[in-house]
């Protein structure tokens, strides 16, 4: 066409053209070139026409606008090109993905700190949704209610699960609201055998038929509606089913238990979920049970769950409890104690019998009684954990905030520039927040399979069977969108502040960033490492608490003791056994009785006085623990005698002889001499209640040291101790020699022998004892991973930060070694801005963690002092492990070698 | 010479247009031609043309290929499909508003 009749430019003309372009800030790829072109034709047009060359040239340079009018071609260019989302969003993930790999180990600390803290918080979560999902597969769950009781008589005050055996059936005929009622009746164990050998089975209870009718268990063989309603009838779990009839139907058959009860099957029920706050596997009909039909009040032994109508009224409903009580319970309680009684006078003497309703759901989380089926959970660890799990996201966060703003001396250029290349503040938050995000998604990933390889580890700290519900869709979009707020939530900061660079100044080089711009950088620091500090003191307390109640003086010696449990297997051999055991002189002492100083064994409480005071004077009624033992009870669980005798062959009196601990000598308040004194009880009558016509008396020989028979959490009760015709429960052997495989051994060869088909189980009574406060050992135990993860995530942000001032001030470092700055001198100068920090940190965290620590410890009636010497362990560790961290990189940075940072400019 | 305000609204029907005619063309070269066309009365500044070639570039209405002259790098544009389907639309679209505008304006045009 044309263009061959035009004369071409020389090189050194377009080179001209070129770096003048260039100089008026034409620079954008794609666009310099075309514009280039365009300019090039121009002129060769207008030089055609006998123009000269720079003439031709402003004249084209004219027709654009000058320099203002060929940048803002060129932003336009830049927008329109924009305009197109899809290609912007792919332009800002490119870049996003370009920095990030540049600078890996940012990226680095960043995912891995973040990845910690989601991995961590998605666990916890877990772990809570499991928490309140307690009995929520009940179908009617908001209808369920049971019946706590609070009584308060006799010097004991008591919260427990234990109601009246007449209640539930009372509350039925009486309340239309109450649908259904059903009652449960621990007896401890059983041994079950279908042919020949038993097995012991924990999870056995009685329940009356009304119990389907309540829970509404999806029943697989047999009718909800008739089980359980004959004596001597059960019904039983998927799981022992499975157990007991492998592939055959066990609705109908027979199973043995306890070598006496012949138990028909009459249903077979779908195995309890694991979150559940009771797991029964064997249900047996109350109506084979003699005390489940008598009609005492005042004798406390069942647990009374109900059914309600949806329009019941709880509050109304209480009260009408309260006045079925008194009137039914009140005058039998006045019968027995002779007609001085009144109902007013037995409120005024302080004491207290009260029965609630406790929504079935509360249980888990809410509810720590006497008498719950299994160790509850408590709500307020729930939001502990809530709490810890945000603080470590939030320090995650703080460390991706920091980092990112930190860096911004290193991007002030980039921002400048792109502002100037037409980028608006929108586009520049956008770059910085899709960077964020992509980093958050990218370790929200991370963290799903960090959690799915540690939810074993941590199932096996906390006791529990989480699971990650891997083929719930809503999951992955859940987790999607929590990705994206949390990429939001930690870029919106870096995003304002980066992007608000005046590019004027940034492009001059005066933005001086680094370490000392920004309180608000400090100040995450300082909150991360307070957060990280109370975490450490929190655990620090509770790990020594627990030390002290595992080695605080018991007033018994709880090592070196193997107890044999469920002697009653043994039959009337269990002192055959038990003497046999004790020829072989391994043993030192051995007794016998279900009554041990650890919670879970035997109790019974029973009202006693002083022989001779009244009976009907509520303040001469002491409470107490009756405990039946065998003659080496003292000697073989390490007690003390602190006053008289303990019991002995040589005195054939002490068949009535009592022994009281000092709680309980206090409860009585004897007048005179305590040794020698009696005490009275109304004996049983024929249907097992009291007898008024008949008192049963016992005197005391001695006193013993309180011991602590139940949790630390508790003072220590009234005890009474007196010998048994015939001893039961437990065998409990005190032995010397530390081979305690060689003593197993021995009970069980013995055991096999003289009880064959039996299980042979047996427990140590320190473990019996730890275990009364595993639930503490395991929140510590969580607590030290808590508190470990969150000083490392802070650490990691610390680390990061710390090469980065050091990377900054290289120079500075230089010129100071060449100045004869020495190392160390250097080292703390790069460590005393963070040292100042953490120490702020620690003011902040001591007095929030002192509080913390006091709130956890009103729980417990013996505490351990905690001292200023645990805070300060604890400053001290924060601030170590804090400043080794940082000086790692600032020794590297102050061993250097000035020449090679000084060099280049 | 027209206005630029006039101009604006036609001005990618214009460079569709002449595309179409004229097959692959480059940024100054289609300045020429609609210079030409019009007799001198349609100058399009630079400033209108380039953005308006990127955004219909960034939309896929039309390809560009490079071509490296010497020094210098040429960037033709040329129709994609997308593009030629467009073309039609677009000039049966300005013929109808010239129509509307004779009926507004209650004139008559040849």
């Amino acid at each position: 066409m044309w263009l061959a009749a035009f004369m071409q430019l020389t090189n050194d003309h377009i080179d001209y053209i070129i770096k003048d372009l260039n100089y008026r800030g034409i620079v954008a790829d794609g666009i310099q070139e075309e514009l280039i072109d365009h300019i090039c034709s121009g002129v060769e047009t207008e030089m055609s026409k006998g123009k000269k060359f720079i003439d031709a040239y402003h004249h084209i340079l004219k027709s654009f606008g000058s320099t203002s009018g060929l940048q803002e071609t060129q932003q336009e260019i830049i927008k329109s090109e924009n305009q197109k989302t899809k290609i912007m969003l792919r332009n800002y993930l490119t870049i996003a993905i370009r920095n990030l790999r540049k600078h890996s180990f940012y990226t680095f600390i960043n995912v891995a700190g973040l990845s910690i803290g989601v991995a961590v918080c998605f666990i916890i979560l877990l772990f809570v949704i499991n928490e309140v999902s307690y009995d929520k597969h009940f179908n009617k769950a908001d209808q369920i209610y049971r019946i706590q009781s609070e009584i308060q008589f006799g010097g004991n005050h008591s919260f427990t699960t234990y109601n009246p055996a007449p209640m539930a059936s009372a509350l039925v005929a009486n309340f239309p609201e109450v649908e259904a009622a059903t009652r449960f009746r621990e007896h401890g164990s059983y041994l079950v055998k279908r042919f020949d050998d038993n097995i012991k089975e924990d999870h056995v209870i009685w329940t009356d038929s009304t119990f389907f009718k309540v829970f509404d268990l999806p029943i697989i063989a047999g009718n909800a509606a008739t089980a359980l309603r004959e004596p001597n009838s059960i019904a039983i779990s998927e799981r022992m089913a499975k157990k007991y009839f492998p592939n055959e139907n066990a609705l109908g058959q027979t199973l043995i238990l306890d070598n006496k009860i012949n138990a028909k099957v009459t249903a077979v029920y779908q195995d309890l979920p694991v979150n559940s706050h009771f797991h029964f596997d064997i249900l047996i009909a109350m109506a084979g049970l003699e005390e489940a039909q008598r009609t005492v009040w005042y004798s406390n032994n069942f647990q009374t769950y109900m059914l309600l109508r949806k329009d019941a009224y709880i509050p109304d409903l209480d009260a009408k409890i309260k006045a079925l009580v008194d009137k039914n319970m009140m005058p039998q309680i006045a019968e027995l104690l002779g007609p001085d009684f009144t109902a007013e006078k037995f409120a005024a003497a302080g004491n207290k019998i009260e029965y609630k309703l406790q929504p079935l759901t509360d249980i888990h989380l809410k509810s720590s009684l006497q008498g719950e089926f299994q160790p509850n959970f408590d709500i307020a660890y729930v939001y502990l954990f809530v709490a810890i799990a945000l603080f470590i996201l939030t320090i995650a966060c703080i460390n991706f905030m920091n980092l990112s703003t930190a860096r911004s001396a290193n991007r002030a250029k980039e921002v400048g520039i792109r502002k100037v290349m037409g980028s608006f503040r929108l586009h520049l938050m956008r770059q910085f927040l899709s960077e964020s995000i992509l980093l958050s998604i990218f370790s929200f990933i991370l963290a799903f399979g960090m959690a799915y390889l540690l939810l074993p580890l941590f199932n096996q700290l906390s006791d529990r069977h989480l699971f990650i519900p891997t083929g719930m869709p809503i999951l992955y979009g859940v987790l999607f969108f929590a990705a994206l707020l949390v990429g939001l939530l930690a870029g919106i900061y870096p995003a304002f502040f980066l992007s608000a660079f005046n590019p004027a100044s940034v492009l001059k080089g005066n933005v001086s960033l680094g370490m000392k711009s920004g309180m608000i950088r400090s100040s995450l620091v300082v909150f991360q490492f307070t957060v990280s500090i109370f975490l450490v003191i929190g655990t620090l307390a509770v790990n020594r608490q627990l030390n002290y109640i595992q080695n605080k003086k018991l007033g018994f010696n709880k090592d070196q003791v193997i107890v044999v449990e469920d002697a009653y297997a043994l039959g009337d051999k269990r002192l055959i056994f038990k003497d046999e055991i004790m020829r072989t002189g391994k043993m030192s002492s051995a007794t016998i009785s279900g009554y041990l100083p650890v919670s879970g064994t035997w109790r019974n409480d029973n009202p006693w006085w002083v022989d001779g005071r009244d009976p009907a004077v509520q303040e001469n009624l002491v409470s107490l623990q009756n405990w039946q033992v065998d003659y080496d009870y003292i000697k073989t669980l390490g007690m003390h005698i602190k006053e008289g005798r303990d019991f002995s062959l040589d005195f054939p009196s002490d068949s009535s002889a009592v022994i009281l601990n000092e709680a309980a000598v206090k409860g009585f308040n004897f007048e005179g001499e305590v040794i020698g004194s009696k005490i009275a009880t109304f004996g049983d009558n024929a249907q097992g209640g009291p007898d008024k016509e008949h008192l049963e008396t016992l005197t005391v020989v001695g006193i013993l040291e309180n011991f602590h028979f139940e949790s630390l959490k508790q003072n220590v009760t009234p005890v009474m101790i007196f010998l048994s015709e015939k001893p039961n429960g437990n065998i409990s052997f005190r032995f010397e020699s530390h081979n305690t495989q060689e003593i197993i051994t021995l009970l069980e060869k013995k055991w096999k022998e003289m009880a064959p088909g039996q299980p042979f189980t047996y427990s140590f009574l320190d473990e019996s004892f730890g275990r009364m406060y595993s639930s503490e050992i395991r929140l510590s135990k969580v607590f030290n991973v808590f508190a470990f993860l969150a000083i490392l995530i802070a650490c990691l942000g610390l680390f990061a930060l710390t090469s980065f001032t050091a990377e900054q001030r290289t120079k500075e470092i230089g010129i100071r070694k060449v100045l004869g700055a020495s190392v160390s001198s250097i080292v703390l100068l790069l460590s005393k801005e963070f040292g100042k920090l953490i120490l702020i940190a620690f003011a902040l965290a001591a007095p929030l963690a002192w509080y913390g620590i006091d709130w956890w410890l009103k729980d417990y009636t013996y505490k351990t002092e905690i001292g200023v010497g645990l805070y300060l362990i604890a400053g001290v560790a924060a601030f170590l492990i804090a400043w080794l961290t940082m000086s790692f990189q600032s020794f590297k940075a102050a061993s250097s070698d000035p020449v090679k940072s000084l060099r280049s400019e | 010479m027209h206005s630029p305000e006039l101009l604006k609204g036609t001005l990618q029907t214009i460079l569709l247009k002449v595309l179409k005619d004229n097959g692959r063309m480059y940024g100054y070269e289609i300045t020429q031609r609609v210079k030409e066309l019009s007799a001198e009365r349609i100058l399009l500044t630079e400033g209108a043309l380039y953005p308006t070639l990127h955004k219909l570039e960034a939309e896929g209405m039309l390809k560009t290929e490079v071509v490296t002259i010497g020094k210098r790098v040429r960037k033709y544009y040329s129709l994609t499909a997308e593009g030629k389907s467009l073309v039609k639309e677009r000039v049966n679209e300005l013929i109808a508003f010239i129509k509307t505008m004779e009926n507004v304006l209650q004139v008559e045009l040849n």
